[in-house]
This record gives structure tokens, sequence and C-alpha cells, in this order.
């Protein structure tokens, strides 16, 4: 009877700590296996012609990249070059000032990208990382990541 | 006569220069800051832009800082963020230097060379003096160049709590690789 009485309190602290230690593990364990969604699936924060959006950076960068980085946009626009990266292919759009727009492709679609051919007209959706410009190249560019053949 | 000699001589000559600059925009920068307590805080940028003058063996890189892509959204949320790397107020991270033992890389024969590459990194809006060695392949009319170098994170003004705690490599591993 005794030991009931001093067992109980413990009892119920044990079950408190259990718990608040099952969902911490539980954050931690949600935390660590993040994964960024799908491109493809995400809905897209812009629709964008690929010259128009290039002159937008090159009149305003600040802005631009104020309103566009780390946002999916959709860029509709031709092929000018593809570009070897390690096992992959990154796409350019370029334009007549030899301004471009670069597109980094997500792993589950880097077929995608091997697949395109300079001249296709393409619309390419990824999360728009932000525009800079080079001084190496002397001009605008606008780097992409994650990036999907919008279908 | 004369004006079309000098005109084709100077054609002839800015075509000589455009062919000693290489460049990419498809350059490949990884960085590795893992520790045994977290497998993490690692990630590449593939459209680092990068040039290489092969007759005066200038060498540079641009990277745009939100271009790093890490496989978890929170990780890279916190490579971003105002105490890491504050890519918001500096958007790049660029290199420039020279290869200086560039008598011992023939362009113009297949090979793998061993190089040394000197000048200024500059990272979180801070430059500081780099040397690291490297390797430029020539395989027909490609060059590539690859380096491995660690940088201190506290030369470059980055710290955190993560750092402390061993969650993130004080010393993370850089590797660069581009073909021209």
């Amino acid at each position: 009877m005794l030991t009931t009485k001093i067992n109980k309190p413990y009892k119920k602290w044990l079950i408190v700590i259990f718990v608040v230690l099952l969902a911490g593990g539980a954050v931690i364990w949600w935390l660590f296996n993040l994964r960024y969604e799908d491109t493809a699936d995400v809905k897209a924060d812009y629709t964008v012609n690929a010259i128009e959006f290039i002159q937008e950076f090159k009149q305003d960068m600040v802005a631009a990249n104020k309103k566009y980085s780390e946002r999916i946009i959709v860029v509709s626009g031709t092929v000018s070059a593809i570009e070897a990266a390690d096992t992959t292919a990154n796409i350019k759009m370029i334009d007549s000032s030899s301004a471009y727009i670069i597109f980094a492709f997500q792993q589950q679609h880097l077929n995608e990208a091997k697949q395109l051919k300079v001249g296709d007209r393409v619309s390419i959706k990824g999360s728009c990382s932000n525009g800079a410009f080079s001084n190496i190249l002397e001009t605008e560019y606008i780097s992409f990541k994650r990036c999907a053949v919008n279908k | 006569m004369k004006k079309t000699i000098l005109s084709l001589a100077l054609v002839l000559a800015t075509g000589l220069l455009f062919a000693q600059k290489k460049t990419t925009t498809s350059a490949i920068v990884s960085f590795d800051a893992t520790t045994s307590l977290d497998k993490l805080p690692k990630a590449d940028n593939k459209t680092v832009i990068a040039a290489l003058d092969t007759k005066t063996g200038k060498l540079a890189f641009e990277a745009t800082v939100k271009s790093f892509t890490f496989s978890n959204p929170k990780i890279q949320e916190h490579f971003n963020a105002a105490n890491w790397m504050d890519s918001e107020k500096f958007p790049t991270t660029s290199f420039a230097g020279m290869i200086t033992n560039l008598k011992d890389v023939k362009f113009n024969k297949d090979g793998v060379y061993k190089v040394t590459v000197k000048g200024d990194l500059t990272v979180h809006g801070i430059t500081k003096p780099v040397e690291t060695t490297g390797t430029v392949i020539v395989s027909g009319t490609s060059i590539k160049t690859e380096s491995n170098f660690s940088i201190k994170l506290e030369d470059y003004g980055v710290s955190g709590p993560a750092i402390g705690a061993g969650k993130v490599s004080k010393e993370p591993m850089i590797t660069v690789t581009a073909e021209f």
C-alpha cells in the first residue's frame, strides 16, 4: 500500500518525460528527414517570358531580386546552350546582349535536361536563386536551381 | 591596302586573345562541412562562372551563394541566414588568382598536370589570400581543372552555435571543378 503511494507521482513524471522525449525525437527526425518537394508538383509563383525576365533584371537588379529570389517560376523561352555539369547538363537561355538565365535541374529531372536540344522551345519551372552581374563575363545572369521541364 | 592588313591583323589578334581566355558558366563548387554528428551540411553549386587564361595562367570563379543546393531545406535556410553566409548582403563568393607554375602545363598536349594556384578568395564579404594545389587535365580541346582545399570559417567571419556544437565542420572541404 505504501509502495503504491510513493510510486504514483514518479509514474506521472516518467510518463511526462517519455512523452516529451518522444515528441522531441519526432521533431528532430522530421527536421533531419525534411526534403524539397518535387518542383514539378509545386505551384509556380510567376510565369514569365525569358527575354522579358532578363530585361527586368537588367533594368533593376535589386527590385527583381526582391520579387523573384527563392520563388518558384516558370520561364518560357528558347534553349540557347546546353552545358555539361558533372553527370548532368545545365540549360541556358541567352539574350542578344549575352545576358543569360541558367537552369540547374533537380535530381529526379536530370534526364529531361539531357533530352533538350539547342533551339527547342521549352518551359522550365524552378527556384530562382537570384540575378547578379558577372565581373568575369561582364554581363547579367540569373541562376535557377531544382528545375524541371514544365509539362 | 595598309588599312586592310591592319584590320586583318586586328581581327587575328582579337581571335587569339579570345582563344586564350576560356570560360564556362557550369563550373561546380562543392562544400562539405559534415561531421560525425551531422551528415547534412553539404551542398553543391553547378552554375558557377569560371575563367582560365591559358597564356597568363589567370584563374577566376564567381558563385551565387543562393545556388548552393542542399538536400534539406532547413539546412539551406540556415546556410543563407544572416548569421551564416548572409546571402542577402553577400550574394556571391569569388576567387581571383593565378596558376603559379604555368610553364609546367602544356595546354596543347594531352596530359594530367599538377599545378599550384595562388589568389584571393572572397567569402561572406571577406577576402583572404589562399594557396592550394590542383590538377589540369588536357584532353583534345577540353581543359578540366580540379582542386580540393579547406577554409577556416572563422577567417571569413562565419560562426554560429552549430559550429561550436560540432554539427558543422570548422574547416569545410571545398572542391572546385571546371571544364573549359
